[in-house]
């Protein structure tokens, strides 16, 4: 269709108006011709325009900027990671926190805050750090436990293995949060995930990874689309597939790993950004992938602009928003791809 | 051109085919037949080296265990039997996932066009250019087929497996398929290897026929001095008898 051919101008747009708006819109509106001059004065030492003070040009550098990028990253990278666990386990409804990351990163994370564990050197880096590691191993010991189980890594035991420990480690998490009542609400609070408080230094560690993984995933995009018609259909075509699913999955398992490490559990987006992204722009991985780290940037950083402004100076928790307007949409993939069948 | 030497073969340790030997010329199409659960499925996944096997397969002279997945896809293309579909790919590029093993490993190289040329001239000889913008979620399963069949091609295989391609398809394209399998295999060094239920269609595909029972060969035979008797006895059922009924039907 003839519109199809404005899908990439419009997301392009959509990502720049979506991050003006990130960073114009809070508790001080900047317009955004003073937020390009911001950033003109920050990075490229230009004369700041008559009307635009210091403390502008610093709260748009250095408090909203880092957020919405970190809101972009974020989205950009669970939205990579939904597209590539949906094609490896040939699934619609597959979420890489289906392999048990959100759940370990979530129990290291509640450790930290239980045992009352400071990194000392590693300052903000500690708990996503923990969580990171925790969120690696629960998906090498589901990897691991489907392997042992089937020689094969079928995508069922995979999703099976991955449901399981994931139940596991919630209930760990549940009982660490009923052990320590004053810390239950941070690590509920820390399981919804939230933007505030980020920093230069954080976004710097998150973008070149996900950029990285970006890459790579681009990369196998060929391997993906084999793996979407069947793991043997892919094999036939000449796809290695157990190498290609161990390096994609572990790859998934870094990039998911790392940023709910630094942001908490984001639900919906990695279901949602594929979905809507393969309207648009069809199923070829090619596409599909730069296209989901799009949308599913601008996806996070106009939901992080909803959870601080509605109720502000309060915000409501990322992972509230993602789901409210994730869960009508799943369960209209779910009836309506049901009924189609 | 394939040479298969007491081949043995099955699932979780227990042997499915056991010493089956047969071999296949150039430009031949074998037709396997036998009756349900007696290893012609899994025959065939062992010749596109999807599960292991004991004995000797070689193609062309090289042996198929020494192969990677690449040069084995460069070599046999098999057309399964048909599968359901969740994402909306095109058809063109349905048929263009077939050039995958001819493409270098960095798959950021898209199709070149030498790819292009082989990817359209297939959906011509299978009927399907004017659906190459088509979505597959929105075709019907005989068209499906065709777009495997279409990608099986593309794949440009010195070997062509096909198990039960022909379930979707109506009679038209049913007599098609075997006439456009016969115009592929006559171009240079090309077999087909095939399973076929309907006897009269196998017939029309094969050279020879390989029965198959239990898991063990009972016979080839030259497909044009078949012998329905080793078919009977195989299906334990008059064969003969049936296909006389179903001609008295027309007279």
């Amino acid at each position: 269709m003839s519109w199809k051919k404005f899908a990439w101008p419009a997301l392009l747009l959509l990502a720049v108006l979506s991050v003006l708006l990130g960073v114009g819109v809070g508790s001080v509106f900047v317009p955004p011709a003073d937020v390009l001059a911001s950033l003109g004065v920050h990075f490229f030492g230009m004369t700041a325009p008559e009307g635009l003070d210091e403390i502008t040009v610093s709260m748009v550098t250095n408090m909203r900027l880092p957020r919405v990028l970190m809101a972009f990253l974020a989205g950009a990278a669970l939205s990579m990671g939904g597209t590539v666990m949906q094609s490896v386990l040939r699934n619609p409804l597959a979420s890489p926190f289906g392999l048990g990351i959100s759940a370990g990163a979530g129990t290291g994370a509640a450790l930290v805050m239980v045992l009352g564990l400071s990194g000392g050197a590693l300052g903000i880096f500690f708990m996503p750090l923990v969580s990171l590691v925790f969120g690696l191993l629960t998906v090498v010991a589901v990897i691991g436990f489907s392997a042992r189980m089937d020689r094969d890594l079928s995508s069922t035991t995979i999703v099976l293995t991955g449901m399981v420990v994931s139940l596991f480690l919630n209930a760990i998490m549940s009982f660490l949060s009923t052990l320590s009542p004053a810390y239950a609400q941070r690590i509920n609070l820390w399981t919804l995930g939230s933007f505030s408080m980020k920093e230069w230094s954080q976004v710097l560690v998150l973008a070149p990874i996900t950029v990285i993984c970006c890459l790579f995933f681009m990369r196998f995009s060929a391997e993906l689309d084999a793996m979407t018609f069947g793991e043997e259909q892919a094999q036939l075509l000449g796809v290695d597939v157990r190498r290609a699913k161990w390096l994609l999955i572990g790859l998934v398992a870094v990039l998911v790993g790392a940023t709910t490490a630094f942001v908490g559990i984001i639900g919906f987006v990695d279901l949602i950004a594929p979905h809507v992204v393969r309207r648009f722009f069809g199923s070829s991985h090619r596409r599909v992938l730069p296209a989901s780290a799009l949308f599913g940037g601008c996806f996070m950083v106009l939901c992080d602009l909803a959870s601080r402004t509605l109720t502000a100076p309060r915000e409501i928790p990322i992972g509230s928003i993602t789901a409210f307007l994730g869960t009508p949409f799943f369960v209209y993939i779910y009836f309506v791809g049901r009924r189609r069948r | 051109m394939l040479q298969a030497e007491h081949i043995c073969c099955g699932y979780g340790g227990e042997p499915v085919v056991r010493d089956v030997s047969f071999s296949v010329k150039p430009g031949e199409h074998l037709c396997i037949m036998g009756p349900n659960g007696c290893g012609k499925t899994t025959l065939l996944r062992a010749l596109a080296g999807l599960l292991p096997w004991q004995g000797s397969i070689t193609i062309a002279g090289q042996d198929l265990r020494g192969m990677k997945r690449r040069q084995i896809a460069r070599n046999v293309a098999m057309m399964s039997q048909l599968t359901s579909v969740y994402f909306s790919y095109t058809v063109y590029e349905t048929v263009m996932l077939g050039r995958y093993a001819h493409r270098g490993p960095g798959a950021l190289q898209g199709a070149d066009r030498q790819d292009r040329e082989i990817v359209l001239d297939c959906l011509e000889r299978t009927g399907l250019l004017p659906l190459a913008d088509r979505p597959i979620t929105q075709l019907s399963g005989g068209q499906l087929q065709r777009v495997f069949l279409a990608r099986t091609f593309a794949q440009s295989p010195r070997i062509i497996l096909l198990d039960e391609p022909t379930n979707h398809l109506d009679l038209k394209y049913q007599v098609e398929l075997v006439a456009e399998l016969r115009r592929w295999s006559s171009a240079g060094d090309r077999c087909v290897v095939g399973v076929l239920h309907d006897i009269n269609l196998a017939l029309e595909f094969a050279d020879r026929v390989l029965l198959l029972e239990k898991g063990e060969v009972r016979g080839i035979y030259p497909a044009d001095d078949f012998d329905l008797e080793a078919l009977s006895r195989v299906y334990q059922m008059d064969v003969a008898g049936y296909m006389r009924r179903c001609l008295k039907k027309w007279e």
